[in-house]
């Protein structure tokens, strides 16, 4: 128990990421909004669908087009069709505080229990002339910026990923562990140069073995969350998928050296070097190409990949820290049970051969 | 002096290389120019390369280990092959001259990345093919292994080529420090790692 306290840990934590990363619903968010432009100084009726909502009477729902930080439109009436779907109706001024004749506006639903949630873009609003000072002096007063707080902690809304955002716990954690793996590998790459230990030998391919198999694994759940975000399954225009691929390759190429050498001293040590200019070219490859190529379609990247700021906000973080240690866990443990089939193999091969 | 034949050889590779695309493209733009000449370059270099450590007889390389230290023989046989490379890539550009044209706006950027080129490209094969001798057939290895290695190297090395096409002036100084902090960590690591394979 003492000293498998890690094995546990990694189990305890992967349950949790399991239930938790499942079980907690995405925050209420607005699908879609008809029409999508009107002209100023109209009265328009909008079709409002939502998600993850169940309005009703007692809702004491408000909507509004938001204009700016501190002017907004309120609704005139609202009706609830149904629970996730709203007629709201908004008597749009003449003039708006904004410098831009025609551009989309977000559209902002606010209830009691839900707090507020925003389409952003939503309507695209034409006006005649634009005249911020006189906009401001006519300004109808209203309830705008005095929002309720949701009460619970749920996974952001984000338009394009919906519920796929929980592949959050399982594709990223997918690459922090391949590279915590290689790393580990790497070390016993050293070691096994410095002591010529074949245990050490056996660990760093056990080791490369397992983060191959993350990589792939880390391929496959990117591959699936592309296909519904950028709908396709795989794309050479994305630096960061050519990348991993190639670095995959790097590492089945070392299984094939391994496999091209027949005296077993020799294939450790040849195989050692060839890991350890291998992992420089892999952080090359993962970690400093992506940062020179402009126009990635992966999140916070195009200057700086990596993330922060609105892509992972603190309830994704309480499911997505653990979920990453977990798996990495998860991987140092399946090593560890290669490396032991491995010993067993050669015992048999030795006594049987 | 032993191989006389290895320069001519791959510079009739080269020929008929750039005669290939002259025959199937007859005019084409800087796109396509970029990406086939470093894939003839990439392919000279490992053919020049991949046999530089399968060719000594035995006798040659027992002589080789009696008079030199690991880290002699590398950096003798790193230097060599960088030579050898930046000649090829030389070569191979005359003959792109002369069939297709050579669509450079910014030339010193350009002779910079041939340079750096050839000493990247250098350098790792040098090491690769070191390795892929252990195994029974270098040749195939020395590709198969190389290739993931040299790929940070060739994109860094693609992108320098395409910002030579452009009318204004590239900066292209973070390539460069990227390429050269690859080389460097690279050559340091062989340095390291080489007598080790040189042991035996």
């Amino acid at each position: 128990m003492k000293k498998n306290w890690w094995k546990y840990l990694a189990v305890i934590l992967l349950l949790y990421c399991i239930i938790a990363g499942l079980w907690r619903p995405l925050n209420p968010g607005v699908l879609q909004v008809s029409p999508l432009a009107m002209k100023a100084g109209n009265t328009q009726t909008f079709t409002v669908s939502t998600y993850n909502t169940d309005f009703d009477a007692n809702s004491g729902l408000t909507a509004y087009i938001k204009i700016n930080d501190t002017f907004g439109i309120q609704n005139t009436s609202l009706d609830i069709i149904a629970g996730n779907e709203l007629k709201v109706t908004f008597d749009v001024p003449q003039k708006l505080p904004h410098v831009l004749k025609t551009t989309g506006y977000s559209m902002i639903l606010d209830a009691k229990n839900y707090g507020a949630f925003a389409r952003p873009n939503a309507v695209t609003i034409t006006q005649e002339t634009v005249d911020i000072a006189g906009a401001i002096a006519a300004w109808p007063q209203n309830n705008f910026g005095k929002f309720n707080k949701g009460d619970r902690a749920q996974f952001p809304f984000r338009s394009i990923l919906y519920e796929s955002i929980r592949n959050l716990f399982y594709h990223v954690p997918m690459w922090f562990g391949m590279t915590f793996l290689l790393m580990g590998s790497l070390i016993f790459a050293v070691r096994y140069l410095i002591q010529n230990k074949a245990a050490y030998d056996l660990y760093s391919m056990a080791l490369v073995k397992v983060a191959v198999l993350y990589g792939v694994l880390g391929c496959a759940t990117g591959s699936i969350w592309a296909r519904g975000t950028w709908g396709t399954w795989w794309t050479f225009q994305e630096v960061k998928l050519t990348v991993s691929a190639v670095a995959l390759l790097l590492y089945f190429a070392y299984f094939l050296l391994r496999s091209a050498i027949d005296d077993e001293a020799n294939r450790a040590r040849i195989s050692a070097i060839y890991n350890i200019i291998g992992f420089v070219a892999t952080i090359f490859l993962l970690f400093v190409l992506p940062r020179m190529v402009e126009g990635s379609l992966h999140p916070g990247n195009g200057g700086n990949p990596g993330f922060g700021g609105e892509d992972l906000d603190n309830t994704l973080r309480t499911v997505f820290y653990p979920a990453v240690i977990g798996w990495t866990l998860l991987g140092f443990w399946l090593a560890q049970l290669t490396y032991r089939t491995e010993i067993i193999e050669h015992y048999f091969l030795e006594k049987y051969d | 002096m032993r191989r006389k034949y290895a320069l001519g050889g791959a510079f009739l590779y080269v020929l008929s290389t750039v005669f290939i695309i002259y025959a199937s493209l007859q005019n084409f733009k800087e796109l396509p120019w970029n990406a086939l000449f470093w894939i003839v370059a990439l392919f000279i270099a490992v053919n020049a390369i991949a046999k530089s450590f399968a060719v000594e007889q035995d006798g040659t390389q027992l002589f080789l280990y009696q008079i030199a230290s690991g880290i002699e023989v590398i950096v003798a046989k790193m230097t060599y092959n960088v030579i050898l490379v930046l000649t090829l890539f030389t070569l191979s550009l005359l003959a792109f001259l002369l069939f297709l044209g050579i669509p450079i706006i910014h030339h010193g950027v350009f002779a910079l990345t041939i340079i750096l080129g050839s000493l990247g490209l250098g350098i790792v094969l040098t090491f690769i093919s070191a390795i892929a001798n252990k195994t029974d057939s270098s040749a195939v290895f020395t590709a198969i292994l190389g290739f993931p290695v040299l790929l940070p190297i060739l994109l860094s090395l693609i992108k320098l080529t395409a910002a030579c096409f452009a009318v204004e002036t590239p900066d292209v100084s973070k390539d460069i420090v990227i390429l050269l902090s690859i080389d460097g960590i690279l050559v340091g690591l062989i340095l390291i790692l080489f007598p080790m394979i040189w042991k035996d």
